[in-house]
């Protein structure tokens, strides 16, 4: 309709262009609903499983490595509970009429503990190169998403906040994934590698069955987490990497723990691949999960949209520019595993260096970061 | 690094509360309440105010927890929980409290309290009557009597009941109604406490002075970008505005600040502890803060009847509720460190920079329950450790004792502490410590049995003869305010080559750090 045109030429290009665009309006509309119900039916689909994870339930977990054995003790033992009472460490009853059942406060050398856990977790992952982070607690509900938890869904372990679209953090996962959000990252950069201390909250709606007692299963702890950022190819490798510090960091405690390589009925949505460190619990007579390392592969990465652009392999100033020419970004892999969650240390703490005296011995790499402690005396009741 | 403080434990003898040993529930206070300065104090209650010009939310205590609608559709609300409030006490020094409510600037209504009191009274004797004259009616129906004379009383019974029934409800109601308005009259007032608006604070201490620079001062944002210390960018797409990450020694600085802080106050005989950051909100407003009012400092949990804290000062006086704790137990102690949460809804104008004022940050709290007779001097205990932990610091700072202008509900006095900002080019402050007296323990439901003066076996049991419990005193003080702190150290530490000096007392607590070095670009 550009040149110039008889009138009644002109008029039935309009009368076309016309419909031609109503056309166009729904079937635009048409598009974005199908994209949207694409979006919500894709998402559904689980990552990818790594081709040497064991296939079946959680009993079907294999186990990769077995480190101590079960302590044999002269006397009768005691769970943590009994110690806490015994030894003014902790009170329920109290958090439970200020806030609820699954709540606690520490008290005296528990507070010692908690603190000596902390830092000595971040300084040990700090010198092997992890950058320390103290991160926030209060994330928009979106970024829960988009690391693969279900803030709203029924029986979700996610808190929210009345009147906003803010949730409370169940792991720094969720915000150190996050701090890289709809980013290209160099590759020179790659990996990043972050230790992150923050408070974790969980509803914990749905956890039925024995294994709630005490720290076993609360409400709010506090975690030391290890999250890494990497090229594709390198995920694996970082893989084991993490559950090598995580088996150091136990091991260096004197604890008996095996690691397990979880079958795939127990890997959520985001995870190609997990492996669990179950530590020795002599108070409940079985093992419990103490930590967990997680390869995510890209799954988090497509949702948070964190890409890097890998180096060209022509090194002339033309193809390093944007543009025409460069390489593509492609999606990075990330990975999580937690260096220390709080409650569960202290539960294998308490219960396996337990004396006869009823006092508790403080494992040696701890001692100075609580000061030198040396052993939590019996209370002159 | 934690030094071993507090070590071996404190046993606390708690006694659970016996039921109607104490028949009235409106004990006296103690005489130190009764002489009254005229005071003003508007209506806030706000532990971390920086700056004169922001007004608070933490406003005196409602009780909305349930709302009801009235006859009238006016909406009321149903208190949840009552405070032990001594209305003999305030009637028979309506006056000075009339004064202190008038200088304290609170909308309380002290007439409508007065008047519904006295409603009150007569109608609890109204139905004391009743109930007594149904007993003479069912004592009378247990001989053996003539059938017309049983039917008589049995309808003067029935008509009895009815009547009864109704004036007891109609005495739900009013005490009800009471609580409401009466919870809303601020705690007395210090004598000596300075009257007015925030400028009237008086300067008790001023240490050190401000340090001379040689270069062009950075603020604590700069020096942060500058030293890779905080991302804030990041965190507000991730949270929203006034969140951050700490990252690398500022991490190491979060961390040494509270293990040194916990270490400091634990070996001055405070018992540590770590508290619950989710209460429940009765608890939120029974140590007198307003969870759900407009411009609420409090976060509220959805599809439940949780709050995050805004101090630990709320977890730690609920450590105790409806308690009675033994004579020698107390003082009780503690330094308490958790995360502190606020929406600083209402908080506008610039003092809201970087670090300055944030949703979340770490802080180190000290809480002490004591006996009436001692909270004005475990106030100047608290403070003095404040300026001791400051001092040792090598921060320039000034104590003000603050003007009843500036008193929320709770307190009866208020220290605060001010340090010296330079990359903000004024003071900020840093801690406030207060004393609560009985306003926080009436409600929380904390009292002691004093020992008695004799001490023969018999007047020690429990029951008729033991002394009645009173209500404890409540004093609360920030030993650490973490964010603070940190905009303190990296603007007064600050060096020309862009590196910061790390305190002396810090750095063991830090694995040994004396500087952070400015970074290599």
């Amino acid at each position: 309709m550009k040149g110039k045109l008889e009138p009644s030429v002109r008029q039935a290009l309009v009368e076309e262009g016309k419909s031609l665009k109503e056309g166009l309006v729904a079937l635009e509309e048409d598009l974005v609903h199908l994209t949207d119900k694409l979006q919500q039916e894709a998402q559904c689909i689980p990552n990818t499983t790594h081709p040497d994870a064991p296939l079946g339930s959680e009993e079907n977990s294999v186990l990769r490595r077995m480190v101590g054995s079960p302590r044999e003790f002269s006397f009768a033992v005691k769970d943590h509970l009994q110690l806490g009472k015994e030894l003014d460490l902790f009170d329920f009853d109290a958090a439970s009429e200020v806030s609820g059942s699954k709540f606690y406060y520490l008290k005296n050398e528990a507070v010692l503990l908690e603190m000596g856990l902390i830092n000595w977790a971040l300084a040990e992952v700090s010198k092997r190169g992890f950058t320390p982070l103290i991160t926030p607690e209060i994330v928009r509900s979106s970024v829960v998403e988009k690391c693969g938890f279900q803030p709203r869904g029924q029986n979700t372990q996610v808190y929210s906040i009345e009147g906003s679209d803010q949730c409370l953090i169940g792991t720094a996962e969720i915000p150190v994934g996050g701090i890289h959000m709809d980013s290209i990252l160099s590759e020179p950069s790659l990996p990043l590698k972050y230790v992150a201390y923050s408070h974790c909250f969980r509803t914990e709606a749905g956890a039925a069955g024995t294994a709630t007692r005490g720290l076993y299963r609360v409400h709010q702890f506090s975690k030391v987490e290890m999250f890494v950022f990497c090229r594709p190819e390198d995920s694996d490798r970082y893989h084991e990497e993490l559950i090598g510090i995580e088996e150091d960091l136990f091991t260096s405690l004197g604890l008996h723990f095996k690691t397990l390589d979880m079958a795939t009925g127990d890997l959520g949505a985001p995870t190609y691949r997990k492996f669990d460190v179950e530590a020795w619990m002599p108070g409940l007579d079985r093992y419990g999960e103490i930590s967990s390392a997680s390869n995510c592969t890209d799954y988090q990465s497509r949702r948070l949209g964190i890409r890097y652009r890998p180096s060209p392999s022509d090194p002339s100033p033309a193809s390093s520019k944007k543009g025409k020419g460069s390489t593509p970004a492609q999606f990075v892999h990330t990975l999580n595993a937690t260096a220390c969650a709080v409650p569960r240390m202290i539960v294998c703490l308490l219960e396996n260096f337990q004396q006869e005296d009823g006092s508790v011995v403080i494992p040696e790499p701890l001692r100075p970061f609580m000061g030198g402690l040396h052993v939590i005396p019996p209370t002159s009741n | 690094m934690i030094s071993s403080g507090y070590l071996g434990g404190t046993t606390l003898h708690t006694l659970t509360l016996a039921p109607s040993l104490c028949r009235s529930a409106f004990l006296r206070s103690p005489l130190k309440t009764l002489t009254l300065a005229l005071v003003t104090n508007p209506h806030r209650h706000h532990p971390m105010l920086p700056m004169p010009s922001i007004l608070r939310a933490f406003s005196s205590p409602a009780v909305p927890t349930a709302s009801l609608a009235t006859q009238e559709g006016k909406v009321t609300s149903k208190p949840q929980w009552k405070a032990a409030i001594d209305f003999k006490w305030i009637r028979d020094n309506k006056d000075v409290v009339a004064a202190n409510i008038k200088n304290r600037n609170s909308s309380a209504d002290l007439e409508l309290v007065l008047e519904l009191y006295e409603k009150f009274l007569s109608l609890q004797k109204e139905v004391e009557r009743l109930r007594a004259e149904r007993n003479i009616v069912a004592n009378k129906m247990k001989g053996k009597l003539e059938p017309s004379v049983r039917q008589a009383l049995v309808e003067e019974g029935k008509s009895l009941k009815e009547g009864l029934v109704a004036l007891e409800e109609d005495l739900v109601h009013l005490t009800d109604k009471l609580q409401q308005e009466a919870q809303c009259i601020p705690n007395t007032t210090h004598p000596d406490a300075p009257l007015g608006s925030e400028e009237n604070s008086v300067l008790r201490r001023m240490v050190g002075s401000p340090r001379e620079f040689s270069f062009a001062v950075k603020d604590h944002l700069q020096l942060g970008k500058e030293l890779d210390l905080f991302d804030f960018d990041a965190a507000s797409e991730v949270s929203g505005s006034k969140f951050y990450y700490l990252k690398n020694e500022a991490v190491l600085l979060e961390m040494g600040l509270i293990n040194w802080a916990l270490a400091e106050v634990s070996k001055r005989g405070f018992t540590p502890l770590i508290t619950p950051e989710i209460v429940r909100s009765s608890v939120v407003e029974k140590c007198g803060f307003q969870p759900r009012g407009q411009n609420t400092q409090v976060y509220s949990i959805e599809g439940s009847d949780q709050c995050l804290i805004g101090t630990a000062e709320i977890p730690v006086g609920g450590i105790h509720m409806d308690s009675i704790l033994s004579e020698p137990s107390l003082p009780l102690k503690y330094v308490a460190y958790s995360h502190c949460f606020r929406t600083e809804a209402g908080a506008a104008g610039t003092a809201t920079r970087g670090l300055y004022r944030v949703h979340q940050f770490s802080k180190v709290e000290m809480f002490v329950f004591c006996r009436p007779e001692d909270s004005d001097r475990y106030h100047e205990e608290l403070i003095g450790i404040e300026e001791d932990l400051f001092t040792s610091l090598g921060l320039h700072f000034k104590t003000l004792d603050m003007a009843t202008g500036d008193l929320g509900a709770p307190t009866y006095r208020k220290f605060d502490v001010e340090a010296w900002m330079p990359g903000l080019d004024r003071y900020g402050e840093i801690s406030s410590a207060s004393n609560c007296t009985d306003y926080q323990s009436r409600r929380l439901g904390i009292r002691y049995r004093p020992s008695p003066s004799d001490p023969s076996p018999a007047s020690s049991k429990k029951g008729k003869g033991s002394t009645p419990a009173q209500f404890v005193h409540t004093l609360n003080a920030t030993a650490c305010a973490v964010p603070r702190m940190i905009v303190c150290l990296l603007e007064n530490f600050q060096q020309e080559d862009g590196s910061v000096v790390i305190p002396e007392p810090l750095r063991p607590f830090m694995g040994g750090l004396h500087v952070i070095p400015p970074t290599s670009n």
